[in-house]
C-alpha cells in the first residue's frame, strides 16, 4: 500500500481508502472515493502541490493531503 | 397571528424564484447571463457580504426571479459561499426562499454534478437539471442518454451548451412553463439516521422530512437561527441516541456516490477517444517549471501595459471633457456662488468619478478573461508552494490579483479559502496590493517624477507603474510572513482546486462584468467622492473671515496701470493667500509639521486628511484645491498646474522628484479607504482587525515615505 503523492508522473493507481482526518469528508466530496482510479497528470514546478486526474477532472491537492489518499499503484 | 387567517398562495402567482446552482466552473454563470443580460443586479445577503446575484426577467405574462448562488460541491458547506447555497435551499433565509431550483451540471463530469443534484434532491424541492458543456463532453467521448437520468432521477432534464447559445431558449421555456418536478429522495437517510431521533427533531421545529432533520443536526453549530437552549436540546438528543454525524456523513458521501454510479451506468456512454487533451497539452506550456512561471508574469505585464496605454486615450479625453465643460457653464451662467460651485466643486467632482471607468473597466476585464479561460486555477496551482512560505496559499493568489482592480472585490473572495489563518492573513494584507484606486495618484505623480522616454519597447513611465505593482506585492509578501509568525492557529492548512478545461473567454459574459463593476463603481464610490468634493469646495472657498481678511490686506495691491505679469502674479498671490486662509487650509496647516519630514506641504496636508475616505479622492481634492480662485479658462489639466506648482517662498517646484516619490510610496501602504475597512470588518466580524490594519499600514507608509524622502532629497 502507498500513498498518492507517491505515484509517478502519469502512472495510475487505485484509491483504497482514505485516512481519517479533517479533511476526509472535502476529499470524498470532490470524488476522492476507494475504487477510483487516479493518475497523476503533473506535478507543480516546485514539486508541489499534484495535479491527479479523476474521472475527466483534474484537482489540484498538495502533497499532504494526497498522503491521506491511500491507494495501490498499477503499472 | 393564526396560521388560517393567512390567504393561500394562489396556485397560478404571477412571480416565482428559480435558484441558479451547480459546481464550480460548470457554466452556471454563463447560462445567468443569457438568460438576464443587463438586468441582473448585485445585493447582499442579510448579515453576510456574499454577493447576491439576481435578476427579475418576464417571461410571457409572468415575472420571475432568478437567484444565481455561489458555485458549491456540495450542500455541506466547506468555505462562507457555501454556507449561502446551504441556507437559501433549506428556506432558512426568509427573504430568499426559492420555488424551484435550476441545477446545473457539467456533462463531462456527471458523477460531482450528480452529488450535489441528488443532495438538493433530497431536501425535497422542486427541480430541473441542465446538462451543460455538451461539446467538451462529445470531444472527450462521452454520451449522456437523457431519457435513462431521467426514468432513474425523476426530475426534467435540458441539455444545452450555453457558449455557443444552444439550448437557452429551452431554458427560459422550462422557466415560463414551470416544469419543475418535486423528486423522490435519492438517499435513504433513515437508514443512517435513528427514527426516534429524526421525529423528534421533526417535530420540535416543524420540518418536513428526515433529510431536513439531517441538516438541521449537521449545522446546528453555526446555524445563526437556533438559540443556545435549541442547540444544547439538539445536542443532548445526539448523545443520547449514540450519533457520531462525522462517521454518517462518511458513509452519506459513499452511499451516495454508489448510488449515482448505478445511475450512470445506465445513462452515460464512454469512449476512450485514445488522444490527449487538449488541455493537457496546453497545461505542459502553461505549467512548466520555467516557462510557466515566464507566461504568468508575461500576462501580467501585458495587462499593466494596456491598463496604462490603452486607458490614457479616454481618460484624456474624458479629463479634457470636463475641463471644457466647466469653462462653457462658467460663460453660459452669471458669475456668483452658485456657479462657483457647479465649475469648480460639482462638474470637477463628477469628473474625477468618470475618469475612472476605462482602467476599473479594463481591469475587470482581464481578471474576467483569467477566469473564463480557466488560467486562473493554475496560477493558483503554480503559486501555491512559493506563497507558503509566507502563510498564504495558492488560492490568495486570485483575491491578491482582484485586489489589483479593488481591494473590496479582492477581500470578498478571499471566502474560498476555507483556512482561517490563511484566509485572515489574506484579508490583512490584500489592501497593499495596488487598487485600481492608487492608480490615479501614480499615473500624475509618475507623470511629473518620471521622464516620458523608452528603454527599447517600453515606456519608461510603464516601468515605474510596474515597479509600484511589484513593490505592493514585496509589502504584501513581507507583511504576511511576519503575520505567520505573530498569528497562533491550530488549524491546518489545506488546498482543493478543480483544473477546469481550458476554454476560449466568453465575449459577452466579459463585457456583462465591465459593465456591472463599472456601474457599482460609479454608484457606490462615485457617491463618496462627489459628495466630498462638494464638501472640500466649500472647506476651501469659506474661512473664518478675519483671519481672510488679514491674509489678503498683507498682499501689495498694484495699481490698474501695472504690466499684465504684476497683475497675474497678484491674482495667484491672491488665491493662494485665499486658500491658506480657508477652513480646509487652517486643516492642513494643523498637519503640516507632521508631513513635513516627508516632504509634504499644507495643501498635500489636504489632500491626505480627504483621502481617507477614499484614495482616489486625492485627484479631486488636488484638482479642485489648484482650480479654486484660478481661472477655469486656462484649462491647465491636473497634471500641468501640479507641476507648475511652486513654492511661495522659495520658488522651488512643490512636486520635485523627492515629494512625488514620498508621496507615491505613502499612497502605497497607507490604509485610506473606509470602504475597505468596512468589509474587514465584516469579514472578520469585530474591529479588532480592521484597527490592526489600520495601524500597521499608517506606520509603515509614515516610514517608508519618510525614507524614500530622504534619500532623494
Amino acid at each position: 500500500m502507498s500513498t498518492a503523492d507517491k505515484i509517478e508522473q502519469g502512472k495510475m493507481a487505485v484509491i483504497e481508502s482514505i485516512t481519517p482526518s479533517e479533511l476526509s469528508l472535502h476529499l470524498m466530496e470532490m470524488g476522492f472515493l476507494p475504487g477510483k482510479r487516479i493518475s497523476l497528470l503533473q506535478r507543480a514546478p516546485l514539486k508541489d502541490p499534484l495535479a491527479f486526474k479523476l474521472e475527466n477532472t483534474v484537482i489540484a491537492l498538495r502533497k499532504s493531503e494526497a498522503n491521506l489518499i491511500n491507494v495501490k499503484l498499477e503499472n | 397571528m393564526p396560521e388560517v387567517l393567512t390567504p393561500e398562495t394562489p396556485t397560478q402567482q404571477s412571480t416565482f424564484t428559480v435558484a441558479l446552482i451547480g459546481n464550480p466552473n460548470v457554466g452556471k454563470t454563463t447560462i445567468f447571463n443569457s438568460l438576464t443580460g443587463l438586468r441582473q443586479k448585485v445585493g447582499n445577503y442579510p448579515g453576510v457580504t456574499v454577493d447576491k446575484r439576481f435578476a427579475n426577467i418576464k417571461l410571457g405574462k409572468q415575472e420571475a426571479t432568478i437567484l444565481d448562488l455561489p458555485g458549491t460541491y456540495s450542500i455541506y458547506p466547506n468555505s462562507e459561499d457555501e454556507v449561502i447555497v446551504h441556507r437559501v435551499l433549506n428556506g432558512l433565509d426568509k427573504e430568499n426562499k426559492p420555488d424551484f431550483v435550476l441545477a446545473v451540471v457539467d456533462m463531462s463530469s456527471m458523477e460531482r454534478g450528480l452529488f450535489l443534484v441528488t443532495q438538493i434532491m433530497d431536501l425535497g424541492l422542486p427541480m430541473a437539471i441542465v446538462l451543460n458543456m455538451e461539446d467538451s463532453a462529445e470531444e472527450q467521448g462521452i454520451k449522456v442518454k437523457t431519457h435513462a437520468l431521467y426514468k432513474s432521477l425523476g426530475v426534467p432534464i435540458i441539455q444545452s451548451n450555453a457558449r455557443s447559445n444552444k439550448g437557452i431558449n429551452g431554458i427560459s421555456e422550462l422557466i415560463e412553463k414551470k416544469m419543475f418536478e418535486k423528486p423522490q429522495p435519492f438517499l435513504n437517510i433513515q437508514e443512517l439516521l435513528p427514527e426516534s431521533l429524526s421525529i423528534a427533531i421533526q417535530e420540535k421545529f416543524h420540518l418536513k422530512n428526515t433529510y431536513q432533520a439531517y441538516q438541521l443536526i449537521r449545522f446546528h453549530e453555526n446555524e445563526p437561527l437556533l438559540d443556545e437552549g435549541q442547540r444544547e436540546w439538539l445536542e443532548n438528543q445526539m448523545d443520547s441516541s449514540g450519533f457520531n454525524i462525522k462517521q454518517i456523513q462518511l458513509d452519506e458521501t459513499q452511499h451516495r456516490y454508489e448510488g449515482i454510479q448505478t445511475v450512470l451506468d445506465k445513462a452515460v456512454e464512454k469512449t476512450d477517444l485514445g488522444r490527449k487533451r487538449l488541455t493537457d497539452k496546453l497545461d505542459s506550456i502553461f505549467l512548466h517549471k520555467i516557462g510557466g512561471y515566464a507566461i504568468f508574469l508575461g500576462i501580467l505585464l501585458v495587462i499593466f501595459q494596456s491598463v496604462f496605454a490603452w486607458s490614457a486615450v479616454p481618460m484624456d479625453l474624458i479629463d479634457g471633457f470636463f475641463a471644457s465643460l466647466s469653462s462653457s457653464i462658467a460663460k453660459l451662467l452669471p458669475a456668483g456662488v452658485l456657479t462657483n460651485l457647479i465649475t469648480e466643486g460639482i462638474i470637477p467632482g463628477i469628473g474625477g468619478v468618470v475618469i475612472f471607468i476605462p482602467q476599473i473597466a479594463l481591469l475587470f476585464a482581464f481578471l474576467g478573461i483569467l477566469e473564463d479561460t480557466g488560467y486562473m486555477s493554475r496560477v493558483v496551482f503554480l503559486m501555491d508552494r512559493i506563497m507558503r512560505p509566507f502563510g498564504l496559499n495558492g488560492k490568495s493568489v486570485v483575491p491578491l490579483i482582484s485586489g489589483i482592480a479593488c481591494a473590496i472585490p479582492g477581500i470578498m473572495a478571499t471566502r474560498n479559502i476555507g483556512n482561517w489563518k490563511d484566509r485572515l492573513i489574506t484579508i490583512m494584507v490584500t489592501p497593499l496590493m495596488s487598487c485600481s484606486a492608487r492608480l490615479p495618484v501614480y499615473v500624475i505623480l509618475i507623470g511629473i517624477a518620471v521622464p516620458e522616454s523608452y528603454i527599447g519597447p517600453f515606456n519608461l513611465q510603464a516601468i515605474a507603474l510596474l515597479g509600484m505593482y511589484l513593490l505592493g506585492i514585496v509589502a504584501v509578501l513581507f507583511t504576511s510572513w511576519i503575520l505567520k509568525l505573530i498569528l497562533n492557529f491550530k488549524e491546518k492548512s489545506y488546498l482543493m482546486v478543480e483544473m477546469p478545461l481550458y476554454r476560449l473567454p466568453r465575449w459577452k459574459d466579459v463585457l456583462i462584468t465591465m459593465y456591472s463593476k463599472s456601474k457599482t463603481f460609479v454608484f457606490a464610490a462615485g457617491k463618496v467622492i462627489l459628495t466630498i468634493s462638494v464638501i472640500l469646495w466649500v472647506l476651501a472657498s469659506y474661512g473664518p473671515s478675519s483671519a481672510r481678511e488679514e491674509a489678503i490686506a498683507n498682499i501689495e495691491v498694484p495699481s490698474n496701470d501695472a504690466p499684465q505679469e504684476v497683475q497675474d502674479d497678484y491674482q495667484s498671490q491672491l488665491a493662494s493667500a485665499e486658500l491658506e486662509s480657508s477652513y480646509i487650509g487652517i486643516m492642513g496647516k494643523f498637519i503640516e509639521p507632521a508631513i513635513k519630514p516627508l516632504g509634504y506641504d499644507w495643501k498635500i496636508g489636504i489632500a491626505l486628511i480627504t483621502s481617507f475616505a477614499a484614495r482616489e479622492v486625492f485627484v479631486s481634492t488636488i484638482a479642485t484645491l489648484y482650480s479654486v480662485g484660478t481661472d477655469v479658462e486656462d484649462e491647465l489639466t491636473i497634471q500641468q498646474k501640479l507641476e507648475s506648482e511652486i513654492k511661495p517662498e522659495t520658488g522651488e517646484k512643490v512636486f520635485n522628484l523627492a515629494t512625488a516619490f514620498s508621496l507615491i510610496v505613502f499612497y502605497a501602504f497607507a490604509m485610506q479607504c473606509m470602504s475597505t475597512l468596512a468589509v474587514v470588518y465584516r469579514e472578520t466580524k469585530g474591529w479588532k482587525w480592521p484597527i490592526i490594519q489600520t495601524v500597521y499600514m499608517t506606520a509603515l507608509a509614515y516610514v517608508s515615505a519618510w525614507v524614500v524622502y530622504q534619500i532623494l532629497s
